[in-house]
């Protein structure tokens, strides 16, 4: 199978304890410094674009960063720089394999506001709700980047351009940065090195897929492979490697809480978990990429059973199920389990709840992994600093939002399954 | 510390007499009265009801009921013991809702399967009881104790913890795992053989009975959601948010006919139906196949409401309450129309 | 046996044995069938419904009325 003939993926870890401003981009003994300036000034020329704003953000500051559009962990190919992000920044290589460079501890963070920009309801689908991460407070544990030291990216947008285009060079920014500041790990001794490999096993370890869910709904709600959106995909057999390298990033600015940001491809718990379970409990035999969000009853029914096809043709016994987002994508991964559970390969899901708990249900999904309630309120929290924005989507005055609820924050109910969130009865 | 306490029970426990008393309008007792005697502390004030009465004048029960639970000022309201009692059940738990919606925390108890724990919604206490009275003595400290720890403001800990009911609240907590671990745990527990999971559709789960042996010794009940009534409507049954169900003789009846039937349901266009009932209700094909032997025979009695933005308690009480009929009739089986 | 045009609506509560009805305004009828037609329809649905009773069912089965 050829996954296991890929060389491993050599993950090179590089850590970083803080993270300052400075004349020049930097890593000396886990302090990044970052030149701000520098950085702005080569946003200057993107289409879209009238500016750029570099902030620092470090865990446990007193700071909320706002219209948060995603998170990305700076990564660099150190043998083909040009190739980091390929497809979507770089030039198209197989990613998966070989070293890459990562910065441990610190995070890229995009910031825009397109709600206050343009009128997005003039979008087919459009995105919704506010999106925070907060360095410390009560919403802290709700959201990753609360832990790690941020290099925060606030664009602003020209309302003479379309959304969309806007949104382009935002992408490609971001992922620009996120190798700038890790190509200062070249020629540096790394922390420790993780190679992830997919050696053929034999024996009677259960065979276990993975049903990666995305969406693609258009501009603003988009997941992208190598460069180019999911839309109209049928369900697509990946290396998870791939996706722990740069293959798949994000566009998708709805309901902050429910999205998959790019870090948590480049960093997911499930993938990794999967991986090193290879061998010792089981044998992790694919990656499923299945789109969510389809409009018609037959096209859900349809996707769901080819995914399934698909999990059976690579033998799985069993196949873990994620989400993305909530409400209709739900029905889809219902669907996709019930097709699973019919042709003999066990499911368990992975879905966020509301506070009327599940959104669809069937009888086959009695496996079920909460990520949460969405709705459930956090306390309000008035931080010192607010980056990214002024005003909360309904017009407050960001630090004075009040409490709000769990999905508010940046991946906290992400059902790829990176978060300890979990909601129980009472 | 002195907590001010009120009490509801229904007309039996306030002493007012049996089902010939379930008419009893609301009525206000100074002090403890019947089991209330029996929770330990004092009782400022207790109110009482007529079962039947608050099933059939729920707003205006309630709204008197409300009134003078707020003269009161109490800290805290408890509601019954009702055990098994669908209709006490059903009034203790709607009634502690509505206090504790308006600052009131209460507690009821009633066994798990009376309909007034999802009267209840969540918003008031239920410590769950036996069935039957005899658990009255386990019931009131327990209730007792809940009580006056809400009454002090004190927070209360997990369902499971403190012994009442699950209100239907999911609540975020941090867990020792990912989410991807506990997802891959579950996963091979599961391979395994061993099923478990985090959450489960909120929806009910009934074993479905064994089927019927033979068809043909068996006998069927006809019920219905669809406001089927006689022309006329002569018991006033509701167009939506019914507050009964109504039973009507079928004796003779070969069909049902236009003249003399009509549907009172506002959720669907009424004109098909209405222009012959039996689609709403298969009276005609169900005496051709009795006469065929094919089915033993029709319980010559139909059951009838309007499922009409009904709310979920009240239809889970209808429910109940006809089963119990049909059961006491040795009704074997039951078609079931909805629009 | 539970007989509904909203099927999905009776499984979510918990309903293990549904069939189909034909609209949410005639759950047993067909009213552009003649008298006759329409009754077999009827006798039709109400047999299955009878059949179905007396076998073993998984929970939450829904059957469409063969029509």
């Amino acid at each position: 199978m050829p996954a296991t003939r890929t060389p491993a993926l050599e993950l090179a870890a590089f850590a970083v304890r803080d993270v300052v401003a400075g004349t020049e981009t930097a890593l000396n003994d886990g302090v990044l410094t970052v030149d701000a300036v520098g950085l702005e000034a080569s946003a200057a020329d993107l289409p879209g674009v009238l500016g750029m704003k570099v902030s620092l953000v470090r865990p446990g500051e007193s700071a909320r960063v706002i219209n948060v559009l995603d998170a990305v962990e700076p990564v660099i190919k150190p043998d083909a720089p040009g190739t980091t992000f390929p497809g979507a920044l770089g030039s198209l290589a197989a990613a998966g394999t070989g070293r890459t460079h990562r910065l441990e501890g610190a995070a890229v963070l995009a910031t825009a506001d397109f709600h206050g920009t343009y009128d997005v309801t003039t979008l087919d689908v459009y995105p919704d709700g506010d999106s925070f991460v907060d360095a410390a407070g009560p919403g802290a544990p709700f959201t990753h980047w609360s832990a790690t030291h941020n290099v925060v990216l606030s664009f602003r947008c020209d309302p003479a351009v379309s959304p969309a285009e806007a949104d382009a060079s935002i992408r490609r920014s971001t992922l620009r940065v996120a190798r700038e500041l890790a190509a200062t790990t070249m020629g540096a001794r790394p922390r420790h090195v993780e190679p992830l490999d997919l050696p053929a096993v034999s024996g009677d370890l259960p065979r276990v897929c993975v049903i990666l869910q995305v969406a693609s709904e258009g501009p603003l709600v988009d997941t992208f492979l190598y460069g180019r959106p999911v839309r109209d995909l049928v369900p697509t057999l990946l290396d998870p490697r791939e996706i722990l390298d740069g293959a798949l990033t994000a566009g998708q600015y709805d309901w902050a809480g429910v999205r998959d940001p790019t870090y948590f491809f480049q960093r997911s718990s499930l993938l990794c978990e999967l991986l090193h379970a290879h061998g010792d409990t089981l044998r992790f035999c694919g990656t499923i990429l299945a789109l969510a969000y389809w409009p018609s009853a037959f096209d859900k029914e349809r996707s769901a059973l080819l995914a399934a096809r698909l999990a059976h043709q690579i033998d799985a016994d069993a196949a873990v199920l994620t989400t993305f987002q909530s409400g209709n994508s739900h029905t889809d991964t219902m669907l996709t389990c019930r097709a699973c559970e019919r042709l003999g390969i066990r499911t368990v899901l992975l879905l966020a709840e509301t506070n009327g708990g599940l959104t669809d249900h069937v009888p086959e999904a009695d496996c079920v992994v909460s990520v949460g309630n969405e709705e459930e309120l956090v306390p309000e929290w008035r931080p010192e600093r607010v980056v990214g924005g002024e005003r909360t989507w309904s017009g407050r005055p960001a630090a004075e939002a009040g409490p709000v609820p769990a999905v508010t924050y940046l991946g906290s109910l992400c059902q790829l399954g990176d978060m300890k969130l979990r909601a129980v009865s009472w | 510390m002195v907590i001010k306490v009120a009490h509801y029970i229904n007309q039996f426990f306030a002493g007012l007499g049996g089902e010939d008393a379930a008419g009893a309008p609301p009525l206000r007792l100074e002090g403890a009265v019947g089991p209330g005697k029996g929770l330990g502390f004092e009782v400022a004030v207790t109110l009482a009801c007529g079962d039947d009465y608050f099933g059939e004048h729920e707003e205006d029960a309630l709204a008197q009921l409300l009134r003078w639970l707020d003269e009161e000022k109490v800290d805290v309201l408890i509601c019954g013991p009702s055990f098994g009692s669908g209709r006490y059940g059903y009034a203790c738990g709607s009634l502690a809702r509505e206090a504790a919606r308006r600052g009131v925390p209460a507690v009821c108890g009633m066994h798990p399967e009376s309909p007034g724990v999802l009267a209840a919604e969540g918003a008031a206490y239920v410590v769950p009881t036996d069935a039957k009275v005899t658990g009255m003595r386990a019931a009131l400290p327990q209730m007792a104790a809940l009580a006056r720890r809400l009454a002090a403001g004190e927070t209360i800990g997990p369902p499971a913890e403190e012994g009442y009911m699950p209100r239907g609240l999911r609540r975020n907590e941090i867990a020792d795992l990912t989410g991807a671990q506990r997802a891959i745990e579950l996963l091979l527990a599961k391979l395994a053989g061993d099923v478990r999971t985090e959450v489960t559709a909120s929806f009910d789960d009934v074993p479905p009975p064994p089927p019927i042996a033979d068809m043909a010794d068996a006998t069927v009940a006809l019920v219905t959601e669809s406001g089927l009534v006689p022309q006329g409507n002569p018991d006033r049954l509701e167009s939506n948010r019914a507050h009964a169900w109504l039973s009507y003789s079928l004796e003779g009846l070969a069909g049902f006919e236009a003249a003399d039937w009509e549907t009172v349901h506002g959720g669907y266009g009424t004109s098909v139906a209405n222009a012959d009932p039996n689609r709403l209700v298969p009276l005609d094909a169900v005496r051709h196949l009795v006469a065929e032997g094919r089915v033993g025979s029709l319980h010559e009695t139909l059951y009838t409401t309007t499922g009409n933005s009904t709310p979920v308690a009240t239809a889970a009480k209808f429910g109940q309450e006809i089963a119990q009929r049909l059961r006491d009739a040795g009704v074997q089986a039951v078609i079931l129309t909805g629009t | 046996m539970f007989i509904t045009a909203l099927p999905t609506i009776a499984t979510m509560v918990g309903t293990n044995r549904t069939l189909r009805g034909v609209a949410v305004t005639s759950p047993v009828g067909e009213p552009s069938l003649g008298a006759e037609d329409e009754l077999a329809l009827r006798r039709g649905i109400v047999e299955q419904a009878v059949a179905r009773l007396s076998t073993e069912v998984n929970p939450r089965t829904v059957w469409e009325a063969r029509t």
